[in-house]
């Protein structure tokens, strides 16, 4: 009976001795938090708001439970499930710095794309305007279109700076509307040039 | 009694059993009987998350990290709790709590929803105003020829109109409502363009002598039975009267500064003034011609006034060969009133030397504004 104590007491105290080292998960927390860091520096909040909080969320949780730990007797704690929380949100973190690279990129493909069509459209504008005939039924009408493709173009420079500034999503609106507005601008040439022709033909 | 002195004796007989048995009741038991977490927990974290995704932080920021802190609190003397001994735990008051505060987060969660609701309704009300003021302002500017000066700062007023209305399709309030105050700014620098042009066409004063100009000439036409020539700068219309009734209207074309009054040769103002056909001209470069008498005495004596005042360059003449002219209404003249072919046939047929013509900015204030 004695040696049967004697062994539960060695048990016992294995245990404890093995629980009690338990230590506060320093190297995974510091991890979490720079993968989470890194993950904002790359833009995530701006690309991925959504799966930046669920990540910072996430944190907090693993953050908790660290704290549930720690606030254990000394020889009870176990930071096992911090650990693997801690685990996930650092992977997590990783991923939302992965997508927001490519999110980032993609978007930086629309904007000079955005771009690249609104210069089109103001070229395609400053075009029918240099086509245009200019009697003197037109040159009104040419006139406040010409004003019309310099406003167009005065906007080139502070898309070109939101792009420079890596604000493509903001890039993107800019360009969006430059070239809505500048293929109205065609349109009306292009309707005034049709009026102009019906004319003559109707003439001859 | 019986029962004592048979676990006595037990205690007795089996010291080393009874502890053993003690200490895994000790571990199982409790295990068994762990209260569960509040469900308060996960609805305040999920409506912290609503909080978040509803743009609280950015609209009630003071209410949203009151919200956070008071969770925090929450959530640490949850934790507190949790590490007690399983048989004194008690997540009642930790429940309590969280029901208040859910609450509150609700409470702010409306609010903010109301909020964002009037912000809503605030700039798609401002952005409706900015679209019919660059409206106008686009028909001004085209109606009056002003393609130089404003048109530039019109269209990016457009633009940035345009790109609020992207931002507030998105959702995002700041960035349309700066876009409109951004537009504002562009839209005014189009009115400061155009005002001083279109500023004569409020003046009572200015319009009472138009609308006198133009009645003499309907008055000499309801006297003698004969032709009256009214152009409105306004309107951009000719009206021929006869025997001093509205025979017929035309659209015209106006000098390339048409809206304003003629001071010199070469400003490409259209004249304001009484005048007559002083010559029928069949073969013009502008398909065919009625010349009229501009200068007339009045026109020298202001232009005179004016140089002396130093308003006209010295080098400057008076200029002259006002016409009202075809080739087509739509065009800028270089101060003459122009009407399409068709209708230059009808009112060169019916005119004669000697009609009057006044042309005028408009005949009734409200024309434009």
């Amino acid at each position: 009976m004695k040696g049967l104590i004697r062994c539960c007491a060695y048990g016992l105290v294995l245990m404890l001795i093995v629980t009690g080292c338990a230590k506060q998960p320093t190297q995974e927390m510091g991890d979490a938090q720079k993968a989470i860091g890194d993950a904002k520096a790359a833009g995530s909040e701006k690309y991925l708001p959504e799966d930046t909080k669920k990540a910072g969320d996430s944190l907090s949780a693993a953050l908790d439970e660290i704290k549930t730990q720690d606030s254990k007797f000394a020889l009870l704690r176990n930071y096992g499930k911090a650990k693997e929380m801690l685990a996930q949100v650092k992977a997590e973190a990783e991923r939302v710095q992965t997508d927001t690279a490519a999110k980032k990129e993609e978007a930086k493909k629309n904007a000079l794309a955005g771009q690249g069509a609104a210069k089109a459209a103001i070229d395609e504008a400053r075009g029918l305007l240099e086509r245009a005939p200019k009697g003197k039924g037109t040159k009104a009408d040419i006139e406040a279109m010409k004003g019309d493709v310099k406003g167009l173009e005065d906007s080139l420079p502070e898309l070109q700076q939101m792009i420079g500034k890596e604000d493509y999503l903001m890039a993107i609106d800019k360009a969006t509307a430059i070239k809505e507005k500048a293929d109205g601008v065609s349109g009306q040439i292009k309707a005034a040039l049709e009026k102009v022709k019906a004319k003559k033909g109707g003439r001859k | 009694m019986a029962g004592n002195s048979l676990l006595n004796s037990n205690k007795k007989r089996y010291p080393g059993k009874i502890i053993l048995l003690g200490f895994f009741l000790f571990l199982i038991l409790p295990g068994c009987s762990a209260p569960p977490l509040p469900m308060e927990v996960g609805q305040a974290e999920s409506l912290s998350h609503n909080l978040w995704k509803a743009r609280v932080p950015l609209y009630a920021p003071e209410e949203y990290k009151a919200y956070e802190a008071d969770l925090r609190r929450i959530k640490d003397d949850l934790i507190k709790e949790k590490t007690r001994f399983i048989w004194f735990r008690d997540y009642q008051s930790v429940a309590a709590r969280l029901q208040s505060l859910l609450k509150y987060g609700e409470g702010i969660l409306t609010r903010v929803e109301g909020l964002k609701e009037s912000k809503r309704t605030e700039i798609t009300g401002q952005l409706t105003e900015l679209e019919s003021r660059i409206r106008d302002l686009d028909r001004l500017s085209q109606t009056i020829n002003e393609g130089r000066l404003v048109r530039r700062s019109l269209m990016k007023a457009g633009m940035t109109v345009h790109e609020a209305g992207l931002f507030l399709g998105n959702g995002d309030f700041d960035q349309a409502d700066s876009r409109l105050r951004t537009a504002s700014g562009y839209i005014k620098e189009t009115e400061d363009g155009l005002f001083p042009i279109l500023n004569r066409y409020s003046n009572t004063t200015v319009i009472a002598r138009w609308r006198q100009w133009a009645n003499e000439a309907v008055a000499e036409s309801r006297e003698n039975g004969g032709i009256a020539i009214v152009v409105s700068k306004m309107d951009r219309s000719m009206t021929l009267y006869k025997a001093g009734k509205p025979y017929k209207r035309y659209g015209v074309g106006l000098g390339r500064n048409g809206f304003q009054d003629k001071l010199h040769g070469g400003d490409g103002a259209t004249p304001e003034g009484r005048y007559r056909i002083i010559r029928k001209l069949d073969r013009s470069k502008y398909y065919k011609a009625l010349l009229l008498n501009y200068p007339n005495d009045e026109d020298k004596r202001e232009f005179i006034r004016l140089k002396k005042k130093g308003i006209i360059p010295g080098r400057a003449s008076i200029g002259g060969l006002i016409e009202i002219h075809g080739s087509g209404k739509d065009g800028m003249t270089y101060g003459c009133v122009s009407l399409d072919n068709e209708d230059m046939d009808e009112v060169f047929r019916i005119a004669a030397p000697g009609t009057p013509v006044a042309i005028v900015g408009a005949t009734n204030h409200k024309a434009m504004f």
